[in-house]
């Protein structure tokens, strides 16, 4: 994994004079997706690349171990093997980027892992996930035992009220407490987006997030109503390239919740591309978070291969 | 009531959807159409097949394809009613100097630079979005001005060209390309234009993924070119952008008004009260506030200046395919031997017949300019003669060195005219209104002694009177809002004054036309400067050729004209005297977008 990122001074100059037209970015959103489609074996290839940067999630009250063993081993092997070999990547070791799971199912997901011979990350969500309504104490006493645990990457909520009251320098401070929290695992902040209300408040929240030293901003929780969109992801994308120019810093950048189709997973990789350059698409610099987008892509490729398309059983379960 | 026969001239680059915009009005309100397209581009001859499998109606759309050396040809058959013509400014002078007298009407849609003026409230990466709408894709006709202001002038800078960098350009059925090529003319017009830039000391930036096969070339960027180069002035061509930076939204409307071009413009900036007065104080046809490019057929379309006076969308767009039931068609008065260096320029020599008995009747009527009555600058006066031949009085010669006094003082008073709000407008009509009806007995004397009869003269100016009210019951503020589809929130279409009206007057009827012509000019806004009718039957003739010279006159600046041919006009009738018609020529639109959401 790369290096944290240590965070700046608190600047409200950066978020002072920011504007947002939100009618402006909703034309621009439509733009990308009508403009850059990809096909045939390129299309393929994409599709292996959008695998390897998926968070396999499994966010539900009814967890227990055997479904995350499941999860984990589907992690290890995401596409059936025969498609692999097909397409002569089955020696590339095609993994998803991490698995993502509640705090108290770490420790089942890191059995799971080692079992499977795989050492790709295990990410927890934390801070009272997913409405992050609970006294700061308890907040940060989940983080540390998360990561005690052994997850290595954090995924954690910023307090909506700070952002929808304006309280700029309460929310910086409590970022950074989770980031010292955090220790040397990797610090994930989820914005909520759906409901910080505008888009003005989106690009800010994001710059306070990266100042306080996030190491990857996150659209959403998934449980909101409204999760990634692209309007929301251009302003996030603008705000991490603002970043950059300003620091030299490259902060990832984290769409989850609501991206369910493998057409769908190509559009945000195209966005990620205009917007800040191959550069960021690595699984160090973008993730995306998603449970079923991965059986899809899976049909999609089983269909370039045989020209066939599959049912749901013929593919392995996660 | 429909136009007739409708010639439309496309310009070498000319896309699908500016061809149907022009085409589909007019068969529309049920004129027939002949295009003439350049060889290169075969599409409207596709289209003119598709319409002539059309069944019952064959002809109602043709296609020649030819060189641009058919377009007098095309202008001048006499079967045709208007010529629509779309393209370049100075083929656009020279068929408006062709067509001066013709029986063709002219439109013309000039230019297709536009201009984009962002302020320091705006949001810079939307606006910089709204740069590539505007000239570095498809859809954009052509250059753009691009006007910064001075305090985000590197933030705008820096992000147009990291922007510039990611586009992507090549053939245009390959689905992932930004914008094409635009045919080896329009690539050599801006390789000039960009070495000649350089020469003068801009400094050009070039960048995306571009093929380096000839017609192509890569979107640029020029900035620090000095206002006064002729690059400057000249039009920006496809795909340039030139941008320059202001200090004031002030400064910035008169950077954007100095300019002969008068397109479509687009101001960004998040605050309100700022957007509307910039949107307002814009002299173009068309202004989006925080958006650049939006079009809908049933929004008007059209410039000012020398971007042509000709419409399309919109209830405009119809009306310049129609003309007003009741109305004849226009004749033609093409005088082959006029000279337009000599025409007007020699003094009249008509001298009273007989010998003057005693003094004149009355003291000779000064030029009324600015308020007052004026002696005129050649000190000499005109007898004019009633209809027994006897004297009548005399009346100021005025001069070239007059009239321009005369618009002088108009353009001064426009501002403050214009700004006044239509109760006031109002108000000065209904006041003059009441003078007239207070000076009814002497004008009905002076009309009877021209020949009129005692009773036909009161209605006279009686109905003058009315008319006077009429417009200024009708002096309501401009703009109505435009329901468009798929856009969130509101497109008004305003209705400006045209600034300052030379009119000339008729013969027929002396006080009605008068009043007629003056009071929706001055009901919208307007100044005028008015000649009134010189009472002379020889001037008919005169009248007639003056309406020739004035349309090749107005090839010079490209003023919308509008003249009579010589042909009378009944001004006692309601449709010919009051009607919109009138209305509709002494304002100009302009359409105001605003999309809204946060």
């Amino acid at each position: 994994m790369s290096a944290h990122n240590r965070g700046t001074e608190l600047d409200l100059s950066w978020i002072s004079k920011i504007q947002v037209n939100h009618p402006a970015v909703l034309r621009r959103a439509e733009q990308i997706q009508a403009r850059r489609t990809v096909k045939k074996e390129w299309q393929a290839a994409w599709l292996l690349k959008a695998v390897t940067f998926i968070d396999l999630t499994t966010l539900s009250g009814d967890d227990t171990s055997s479904n995350i063993q499941r999860l984990c081993y589907k992690a290890k092997y995401p596409i059936r093997e025969d498609l692999l070999k097909a397409l002569n990547m089955y020696d590339k070791g095609i993994t998803t980027a991490a698995v993502c799971v509640y705090p108290a199912r770490v420790c089942d997901a890191v059995k799971a892992l080692k079992a499977a011979g795989c050492n790709i990350p295990v990410a927890s969500v934390a801070t009272g996930f997913p409405a992050g309504q609970t006294h700061l104490k308890t907040r940060l006493e989940e983080i540390r035992l998360a990561v005690e645990d052994g997850a290595t990457e954090i995924d954690v909520v910023i307090n909506r009220s700070l952002v929808l009251t304006g309280q700029w320098e309460a929310l910086y401070d409590e970022i950074r407490q989770f980031r010292k929290a955090c220790g040397e695992a990797h610090l994930k902040t989820i914005l909520a987006t759906g409901e910080l209300g505008s888009l003005t408040n989106v690009y800010k929240a994001s710059m306070i997030a990266m100042m306080a030293g996030s190491d990857f901003i996150k659209t959403s929780t998934g449980k909101e109503t409204v999760n990634a969109t692209f309007p929301v992801a251009i302003v996030m994308l603008r705000a991490i390239r603002d970043f950059f120019w300003k620091t030299g810093n490259k902060i990832g950048f984290k769409p989850a919740g609501g991206i369910r189709s493998a057409k769908d997973s190509l559009a945000w990789l195209s966005l990620v591309k205009e917007e800040l350059g191959n550069e960021w698409l690595k699984p160090e610099l973008f993730r995306i978070g998603a449970s079923t987008l991965l059986s899809d892509i899976e049909r999609q490729i089983y269909h370039h291969v045989t020209g066939r398309y599959a049912a749901y059983h013929d593919l392995p379960m996660s | 009531m429909r136009t007739g026969v409708i010639g439309l001239i496309l310009p070498p680059t000319f896309s699908f959807l500016e061809m149907m915009w022009r085409i589909c009005p007019a068969l529309a309100v049920g004129c027939t159409v002949v295009a003439l397209v350049p060889p290169a581009s075969p599409t409207p001859l596709l289209l003119a097949q598709l319409s002539g499998e059309l069944g019952p109606f064959p002809g109602i759309l043709n296609v020649i394809s030819g060189p641009a050396s058919l377009v007098p040809v095309l202008a001048s058959q006499p079967g045709i009613q208007k010529v629509a013509f779309c393209g370049a400014l100075e083929e656009g002078r020279a068929l408006r100097r062709t067509l001066a007298g013709e029986c063709a009407e002219l439109g013309l849609a000039l230019g297709t630079e536009s201009l984009l003026l962002l302020t320091d409230t705006a949001d810079v990466d939307s606006a910089v979005e709204g740069v590539v709408d505007a000239a570095w894709s498809d859809r954009g006709p052509g250059g753009l001005r691009l006007l910064i202001q001075e305090s985000v002038w590197d933030e705008a800078m820096r992000r147009l060209q990291e922007r510039m960098g990611r586009l992507r350009s090549g053939r245009g059925l390959d689905g992932a390309v930004d914008m094409g090529a635009r045919g080896a003319a329009a690539c050599d017009l801006v390789q000039r234009f960009v070495r000649e830039a350089q020469s003068q000391g801009a400094q050009v930036f070039q960048a995306g993924n571009v093929p380096s096969e000839h017609p192509f070339y890569p979107p640029t960027l020029v900035s620090n070119l000095p206002p006064a180069s002729p690059c400057a002035q000249a039009e920006v061509p496809w795909p340039v952008v030139v941008a320059s930076p202001f200090r004031t939204a002030k400064e910035a409307l008169a950077l954007a008004n100095g300019t002969p071009r008068g397109g479509s413009a687009s101001v960004w900036s998040e605050r309100l009260g700022q957007a509307l007065e910039l949107g307002y104080g814009l002299q173009v046809g068309t202004v989006w506030i925080n958006a650049h490019g939006l079009r809908d057929p049933s929004v008007p379309t059209g410039g000012c200046k020398e971007s042509g006076c000709s419409w399309h969308g919109g209830p405009d767009g119809l009306y310049e395919y129609l003309r007003p039931s009741g109305t004849p068609a226009r004749l033609s008065c093409l005088s082959k031997n006029l000279n337009y260096d000599t025409f007007g320029l020699a003094v009249p020599s008509t001298l009273p017949a007989g010998p003057e008995i005693g003094p004149s009747p009355a003291p000779p009527y000064g030029l009324f300019v600015g308020g007052r009555f004026q002696a005129p600058g050649a000190r000499s006066s005109r007898p004019i003669q009633d209809s027994s031949g006897n004297l009548h009085g005399y009346v100021a010669e005025g001069g070239a060195k007059d009239i321009r006094g005369a618009v002088e003082a108009a353009h001064q008073a426009f501002p403050g005219w214009a700004g006044q709000f239509p109760g006031a407008r109002a108000a000065l009509l209904w006041a003059l209104a009441a003078a007239l009806e207070r000076r009814k007995s002497t004008l009905a004397s002076r009309l009877e002694r021209q020949g009129v009869e005692l009773k036909a003269a009161e209605a006279e100016v009686e109905l003058s009177a009315r008319r006077l009210r009429a417009w200024g019951a009708r002096a309501q503020a401009q703009g109505h809002t435009l329901q468009v589809a798929g856009l969130r929130g509101p497109v008004l279409r305003l209705r400006e004054p045209l600034g300052v009206l030379a009119v000339v007057c008729p013969d027929e009827w002396p006080l009605l036309a008068f009043v007629s012509l003056l009071a929706p000019a001055l009901a919208y806004g307007n100044t005028v400067v008015m000649v009134p009718s010189a009472a002379c039957p020889l001037l008919a003739l005169e009248v007639c050729q003056g309406s020739q010279f004035v349309e090749w006159a107005s090839a010079g600046n490209l003023k919308p004209v509008w003249a009579n041919r010589g042909c009378l006009r009944a001004w006692d009738q309601e449709t010919e005297g009051a009607g919109p018609e009138l209305g509709l020529r002494s304002a100009r639109t302009k359409a105001l977008w605003l999309p809204m959401g946060d």
